[in-house]
């Protein structure tokens, strides 16, 4: 007969974790007000290097995101 | 506490929470923009320009006079035609002509008729003003004075003395302006032929043999008009200089109008534009901003993007110090403007000294002098102005992007980053000609001025 409950388990993330999480977003956001910014600066290089920038950014935070369930 | 009590406690913080939450955005800008307290100075500039004593570049020496006030047109025609001869000369401007006429048919980018029109329009205002008339007259235009209202001419302390002008600067186009006292080694030797003196009068006069200035004018507003940014990035073409000469104009229209404002509070005023004085080192002192690499004042806000104008008088003020924001320290590592330089006429020499280039150089302060032959050379060969070191100079950004702010108060505060942020400037493509003929094909403000950029001057 199976179990008629789930079991959560809730992870306790270390502080160096969240700051980390902090970091990323406020780099995130920095990110695309200059990637915006610059394409109504006209200087459309600096736009696009930010969108990259941006990009990659987004795609280390997945990885870590990813990386850190598997973990738990 | 009861229960009851308890609850309403809970409420009530639950309710302080939300006025305090919805009155942020009330109380901020309140903070911003209240009521100025007596004696502060009203030109807040950002946490990262720090005032210092002394200023962080200009350090003088006994060789230090007042310059004879050459113009450097004269100086550069009087040079070629000894280096080279009359005959180069001639066959220089010959060039220049012929360029102009065949670029303006072939339509060049930056160098069509409208774009060349546009450039000399520019010019229509300045080109209106001499020393001493129209709007550069050094005595009262149209004004009613106090007396002749029949009132006591203005009078406050010495900070709401210099709050009120500096309002009155900016609400006549200034992009910053700044109190320095007069320092009489900057005033030129002559101009248009005429001595230029200090004498114990009551008024400025213009006469036949000389300009007197009255020595009891002990103070001198320092302004900042700043350029077209979008033009500036399409220099050197004559679009591009369109910047200048826009940028001259409304000086001449600035501190004419400040000046006659002055006269109308009951004071001597005398407007100037690049006549009668040096407009950088009563900038310098006024804490407009630094002195540069290109050996041109930079400002925190614009950059060096700026052209400079003073208004001498009497009327007692509280004067500002020079500041500095890590730009001298920035141009040691960056020398982007002599990378740059088509002409190769800014200087690489790591420090700044005393060693002068030419006769258009003030010798007896420490600076990297400019050999401005060279520079001018290059004029004759573009048929324009240049303005390259202008535009690629990493302090030259609009205010948009806040990331130009996090750089700039960054390297004020930490110089060893300054080699990052010059790297990255290259790697983000800033300093590189945007395409001239688009410009006129997109919305431009006012003045090409980014409003942000504006108030942070």
């Amino acid at each position: 007969m199976g179990r008629d409950y789930h079991t959560i388990r809730l992870r306790r993330r270390p502080w160096w974790a969240w700051l980390l999480a902090a970091l990323w977003l406020l780099l995130m956001v920095a990110g695309v007000q200059t990637a915006v910014a610059s394409g109504c600066e006209s200087e459309y290089r600096a736009a696009a290097v930010s969108w990259v920038l941006v990009a990659a950014l987004l795609l280390v935070g997945g990885v870590a995101w990813w990386q850190a369930g598997r973990a738990a | 506490m009861d229960r009851k009590n308890k609850r309403v406690s809970r409420r009530g913080l639950l309710k302080t929470a939300g006025a305090a939450a919805g009155g942020v955005p009330l109380a901020v800008p309140a903070l911003v923009t209240g009521p100025e307290p007596a004696g502060r100075n009203i030109h807040q500039r950002p946490w990262w320009v720090r005032t210092v004593e002394r200023p962080t570049l200009g350090e003088t020496n006994s060789d230090f006079q007042r310059f004879g006030g050459a113009s450097i047109f004269a100086l550069y025609r009087d040079l070629k035609v000894q280096r080279e001869g009359e005959a180069a000369l001639k066959a220089e401007r010959a060039a220049n002509r012929r360029h102009t006429a065949e670029w303006i048919r072939q339509k060049k980018p930056g160098f069509g008729l409208r774009d060349r029109q546009l450039m000399e329009a520019g010019w229509t205002v300045m080109r209106s003003a001499r020393p001493g008339e129209g709007l550069l007259a050094w005595t009262r235009v149209r004004v009613q004075t106090p007396a002749e209202l029949g009132v006591d001419r203005y009078a406050a302390s010495p900070q709401e003395m210099a709050n009120t002008v500096k309002a009155a600067a900016r609400f006549y186009g200034a992009g910053a302006a700044g109190i320095a006292p007069m320092n009489e080694k900057y005033v030129n030797l002559r101009q248009g032929g005429k001595d230029i003196v200090f004498e114990d009068v009551d008024a400025p006069a213009v006469g036949e043999q000389k300009f007197v200035i009255p020595r009891k004018m002990k103070w001198v507003v320092a302004i900042a008009v700043p350029m077209d940014l979008d033009l500036i990035r399409r220099a050197p073409t004559a679009l591009g200089e369109g910047a200048t000469t826009l940028g001259y104009s409304q000086c001449a229209f600035v501190v004419g109008t400040l000046a006659e404002f002055i006269r109308g509070l009951g004071y001597q005023a005398i407007p100037s534009v690049n006549d009668t004085a040096q407009s950088v080192p009563f900038a310098v002192d006024a804490g407009l901003g630094e002195m540069s690499r290109l050996n041109r004042l930079i400002t925190p806000a614009f950059g060096p993007a700026v052209r400079l104008c003073k208004v001498f008088t009497d009327m007692p003020m509280a004067c500002d110090k020079p500041v500095d924001f890590g730009v001298v320290e920035f141009c040691k590592r960056c020398k982007k403007c002599a990378e740059e330089c088509p002409s190769g006429a800014l200087s690489f020499d790591d420090e700044p000294s005393f060693r002068v280039r030419g006769p258009w150089n003030n010798p007896g302060h420490k600076a990297w002098y400019e050999d401005s032959y060279r520079c001018f050379q290059h004029w004759q060969e573009v048929t324009t102005d240049c303005g390259i070191c202008f535009a690629v100079c990493p302090y030259t950004k609009a205010a948009k992007a806040w990331v130009h702010r996090f750089v700039k108060a960054a390297a004020s505060v930490a110089p060893p980053a300054d080699r990052f942020f010059r790297a990255m400037d290259n790697v983000f493509g800033y300093g590189r000609q945007h395409a001239p003929e688009k410009w006129w094909s997109e919305d431009q403000p006012p003045f090409g001025l980014d409003s942000e950029q504006v108030r942070g001057g």
